[in-house]
């Protein structure tokens, strides 16, 4: 039997964890398409960071199979994201909550998914456990989102933690079917 | 938890946001090479504005007759110390900016008198384009009025044009729309909008459906869930 892929897609600003998240609750190990950074302001951050996607999978059963999709983080690339809300289920959006640099790319992403994709998402506030961190109630506001969007606090290195964002988007799409 | 940044990428309108919908009580400082600003906020509003050589000045006094007493300021001078510094203060566009909510203690017949929403629209109008674009980075999107939206635009105090533009805001028009519509300069009226979502007069269009790309049925989703769970 045809293996059936179901879509999430998970996206932010750079930096913001995505691939991390990916990484903490796939059962295969990401694949990324990777390259070194070498713009000044991204060196700083890290070494390599996402060029096309990365994915991540996890075996729902032996028809279904789900995926999840992680976007470039630089506005440069953002044709991607065209790519990736076609068909997507889902949407994560992950902000690094010790930088509110990146709140407003954040907000140009969830602006741009919602004007074409409008798909249920939830936002992950990454990085709570780091001195600085904006709460996410706070960063909500920022964010210009209603009480009607999910805003949660995130550590993507947790496995718990991802697993409580992404079963908060499983329950948004709920309402949805 | 922090509410803290450079002003070049998060302005006072997005600072002013995020004090504003909560009502904080607090301090706002602005640390800048030489000259560093102290603005005490009550319920979301500014009460008063102090210029301190050192940070750690604010944070000396908890209440804040003391802090009116150091000033050597009255209450009833207070206003137009306020309105006098408030120019110099709007006026800086570098530095860096911290928030601490609480600490400091206000006796009852301290009061804000300048709406903090009629101080956002004040600055929205004159924002960069490059500033705007990052709230109204899109075209297509589709604003409603918040509840209680007319008190609000009332502490605003509105232009002619922003009322026009506010007076087309429906959850259908979307922002090209609005531009068309109003035969205003799309900058302007970006402007209006970034200010309006800042001081809470409109938000988001709360979407009712939403598309899902895949046929999802509720049993595949419980699957899912259940999956998940077990990771």
């Amino acid at each position: 039997m045809a293996e059936k892929k179901i879509k999430i897609v998970t996206s932010g600003p750079y930096a913001a964890g995505k691939t991390q998240f990916i990484n903490t609750i796939s059962e295969i190990e990401t694949v990324k398409t990777e390259a070194k950074t070498t713009k000044a302001g991204e060196k700083e951050k890290k070494d390599y960071t996402t060029v096309a996607m990365d994915f991540g999978r996890i075996k729902i059963d032996d028809e279904y199979t789900l995926y999840l999709f992680g976007t470039p983080g630089q506005s440069r690339f953002d044709f991607m994201w065209d790519v990736l809300g076609k068909g997507m289920v889902g949407l994560v959006v992950l902000v690094d909550s010790t930088d509110p640099a990146t709140f407003h790319e954040a907000r140009r992403i969830i602006n741009y998914f919602e004007a074409r994709y409008p798909a249920p998402f939830v936002v992950g506030c990454n990085k709570q456990d780091l001195k600085g961190a904006w709460s996410p109630e706070d960063i909500r506001t920022a964010l210009d989102l209603g009480d009607d969007v999910k805003v949660l606090p995130l550590v993507a290195t947790d496995k718990e933690s991802v697993k409580k964002v992404l079963l908060t988007l499983l329950d948004e799409i709920a309402k949805h079917i | 938890m922090a509410i803290a940044g450079d002003l070049r990428i998060f302005n006072f309108v997005d600072i002013f946001q995020v004090l504003r919908k909560d009502k904080k009580d607090g301090i706002l400082v602005i640390e800048r090479d030489g000259k560093n600003f102290a603005v005490y906020f009550k319920n979301g509003d500014i009460v008063y504005i102090r210029e301190v050589q050192k940070v750690f000045y604010v944070y000396l006094d908890v209440d804040f007759e003391a802090v009116l007493k150091k000033e050597n300021v009255s209450k009833d001078e207070m206003y137009n110390i306020l309105v006098a510094r408030l120019p110099h203060f709007l006026n800086v566009k570098e530095g860096k900016f911290s928030f601490t909510p609480g600490f400091i203690r206000y006796s009852p017949d301290i009061n804000p008198q300048i709406p903090i929403e009629k101080l956002i629209m004040y600055l929205s109008r004159q924002l960069t384009p490059e500033e705007v674009e990052r709230k109204i980075s899109d075209l297509n999107l589709v604003f409603e009025k918040s509840e209680n939206w007319e008190e609000t635009a009332k502490k605003a105090f509105l232009t002619d044009y922003e009322k026009k533009i506010l007076h087309l805001i429906d959850g259908k028009n979307k922002v090209t729309d609005i531009i068309s519509m109003s035969k205003i300069n799309d900058l302007i009226v970006k402007r209006a909008l970034y200010g309006f979502l800042a001081s809470g007069i409109i938000q988001r269009e709360k979407k009712k459906e939403r598309k899902i790309g895949f046929e999802l049925t509720k049993s595949l989703l419980n699957k899912i869930i259940s999956k998940i769970k077990d990771l």
